[in-house]
């Protein structure tokens, strides 16, 4: 079809405005997109990247052209600490995340009878009817010093007397962490995996391939995009989580997101706008790193 | 298409000793029994082949020398070693998969070299033998080309270089032309016997295509419910079926049911028909082939014919077919007139007789309760 336009194109020259008039009516349902990614996510997007070359003097925005909100974030070691610490925590926590939901997917498109499947992807997804708040929250029940974890391990004698380890460091929030993106990985490796032949991997087997090495060689490539996509998913969020920090992880847990959060809430806008930016740049980092595997033709298996 | 210069090694050493061997194997899966006490013996070469209905077994039995399946009782060995411990990366065997189950991230030089690589031979002996095994399939030239750039056709004939690459002992195929138009279908028959001549190793066939089965396989296993019902050359199988399932399963078969008398069938009426006999007094099956009938003029019938009146006749080039209803069976008797015989094609609705010489009259057990002619 497109071939037989061109042809036409090439002996008959529509003319300019018309064929303005039609570009443009081709381009008409990006319309809308263009209104709320414009207004909504541009704009604030540029007032931000501005504050984070203005100051505040006495508690007002001033438009006065500097460095200084990046170079304060820098010189305060905590602040810098805490930077690699997020990092460190989204990193741990996408991979565990990973690690469990591919296993997960796997077992449900491989083993589960297809009518089985939407009953337990339902399952996946319970969590979402009640609130996030709710469910950060409930986890100090399990791991609080009076939680279901420590009467457990009291129970069974393990120890005599609380664990106070449990809660307000590192450790927790990962596993809350985990505990709250587990569906987004899991979901979007399903839909991925689900397309998947199963007699390649017998295939690869039959070619003397042991199991992890077919599985390595021939459906991880395949499947590539979709490991990428729930990396995308689970690490882009937690990197700027702010409550699961700090409810569960108190003044030990904290992220970078906490620093943004705290800034803003003592009017230092400019230097709050330039954390998010750098927050912003570790993600655009990541995507460009991505770059390959999230080009349409290869997610699309062409 | 190029001969793969060596032979498999594991035959060549071992080729006094038989091929694969089945002793005693037995699958049931949950409350279902998928295979019952099979005792089977592949020889070293031979081409193979496991025929039967879907469910019967044979894709069980695939299975089961692959090592995709382990057996729930029984063993397995190959050229003498027990191979049913081994997992499946461990076995000798390739398997030539019915879905092709080619790797689409791969080239199809890659996909052939892909077992190669697996036993980490060196790049540049990987690729020749990988260009050989294409070459053997007549798609030397496709290498560089993704599997989805090939039709059906191309795609199975990589499958094929795939998995001989390796130059397994054995090599396994699961109705490995079950996709593919009629034609296409017959010409990669002959091009699979072919290959079989060539590599010289040992195929197992899966079907439930006995045209399929009768065109390529040196012996053929007919199984039915996960029991072989027989065992034998294309020749055996269909001249002397040992049991109904397989005298209707392999080509057309007329049943009669007879008594046996002194080694003579009689019919319900009392009519003496001829018979090769070899079965003691009692009920019996008399199996027909329809090529093995003839018309007889109605006006004086020789004795041991059976009258009847022709329903149908259908002219289908190499043969003419016609059907006979007679009191002796409650579906009509198909008859294939060969070619001389065309001129005398009955009328619709006329009186005819049917003879056969008594030879060509099987007799099998009778029908079971529930099991009404083909």
């Amino acid at each position: 079809m497109s071939a037989a336009a061109t042809a036409v194109e090439l002996t008959a020259p529509v003319p300019r405005h018309r064929r303005f008039a039609g570009a443009a009516a081709s381009y008409a349902g990006f319309l809308p997109a263009i209104v709320l990614f414009g207004g909504f996510f541009l704009v604030p997007l540029a007032i931000i990247v501005c504050y984070s070359f203005w100051e505040v003097v006495n508690y007002d925005v001033v438009h006065h052209w500097t460095l200084g909100n990046y170079d304060y974030f820098f010189s305060v070691s905590t602040y810098v600490t805490t930077m690699w610490a997020t990092l460190w925590v989204a990193v741990v926590a996408t991979a565990i995340t990973i690690a469990l939901a591919f296993p997960f997917a796997y077992w449900l498109s491989r083993y589960v009878p297809q009518r089985l499947r939407p009953l337990l992807l339902v399952l996946v997804v319970v969590p979402f009817w009640t609130s996030y708040l709710l469910r950060v929250y409930s986890w100090l029940t399990i791991l609080g010093e009076k939680g279901l974890l420590n009467r457990f391990l009291q129970w069974t004698g393990i120890t005599d007397h609380p664990i106070g380890l449990f809660l307000y460091d590192r450790p927790a929030v990962i596993l809350v962490l985990i505990y709250l993106y587990f569906p987004f990985a899991a979901l979007t490796l399903y839909a991925s995996i689900e397309r998947f032949d199963w007699d390649q991997l017998r295939a690869a087997m039959d070619l003397g391939a042991p199991p992890l090495t077919a599985l390595r060689k021939v459906l991880i490539p395949q499947i590539r995009p979709g490991i990428v996509t729930a990396v995308i998913f689970v690490f882009i969020p937690v990197l700027g989580e702010y409550l699961t920090p700090q409810i569960i992880g108190g003044l030990n847990g904290i992220m970078i997101g906490n620093l943004v959060v705290n800034f803003f809430q003592a009017a230092e806008y400019t230097r709050g706008a330039a954390v998010s930016l750098l927050i912003a740049a570790f993600i655009i980092l990541l995507l460009f790193i991505f770059r390959r595997s999230l080009s349409a033709p290869e997610a699309y298996g062409g | 298409m190029a001969v793969m210069t060596e032979a498999p090694e594991a035959v060549a050493s071992d080729s006094m000793l038989s091929g694969v061997e089945l002793r005693g194997v037995m699958k049931r899966y949950g409350r279902h029994l998928a295979l019952a006490e099979l005792d089977l013996t592949i020889r070293d070469g031979e081409f193979f082949c496991l025929l039967g209905p879907s469910g019967c077994g044979k894709t069980t039995t695939l299975n089961l020398i692959g090592g995709f399946v382990a057996p729930t009782e029984g063993t397995i060995s190959l050229h003498g070693r027990r191979i049913d411990t081994l997992p499946p990366h461990k076995r000798p065997v390739n398997t030539v998969f019915q879905s092709y189950a080619l790797f689409p991230h791969m080239s199809v030089l890659e996909n052939v070299g892909f077992g190669l690589r697996m036993d980490r031979v060196a790049k540049a002996e990987m690729r020749r033998r990988a260009q050989e095994a294409l070459a053997l399939v007549g798609l030397e030239a496709y290498g560089d080309r993704s599997p989805a750039q090939l039709s059906g056709g191309q795609q199975q004939r990589v499958a094929v270089a795939r998995a001989l690459v390796k130059r397994p002992a054995v090599l396994l195929l699961d109705e490995p032309l079950g996709a593919l138009d009629l034609k296409l279908r017959q010409r990669l028959q002959l091009e699979l016997a072919q290959i079989h001549r060539e590599v010289g190793t040992t195929f197992v066939y899966v079907t439930h295509d006995q045209e399929e089965a009768m065109a390529m396989a040196d012996r053929i296993a007919v199984l039915n419910d996960g029991r072989i019902e027989q065992l034998g050359t294309p020749h055996e199988i269909y001249r002397r079926p040992a049991t109904r399932f397989v005298a209707d399963f392999i080509g057309h078969a007329n049943f009669l049911d007879v008594t046996v008398e002194d080694d003579v069938a009689v019919l319900a009426d009392g009519t003496r028909v001829p018979c090769a006999g070899g079965r003691s007094a009692g009920p019996a099956t008399l199996m027909l082939r329809p090529e093995a009938l003839r018309l007889t003029d109605p006006a004086s019938p020789p004795p041991g014919s059976v009258r009847g009146r022709a329903v149908q006749s259908a002219f289908l080039g190499a043969h003419v077919r016609v059907n006979v209803a007679c009191a002796a069976s409650e579906t009509p008797l198909v008859v294939a007139l060969q070619g001389q015989d065309v001129t005398a094609i009955p009328e619709p609705d006329s009186e005819v007789a049917v003879a056969w010489d008594a030879a060509d009259g099987l007799l099998l057990e009778p029908a079971r309760d529930g099991q009404v002619g083909p």
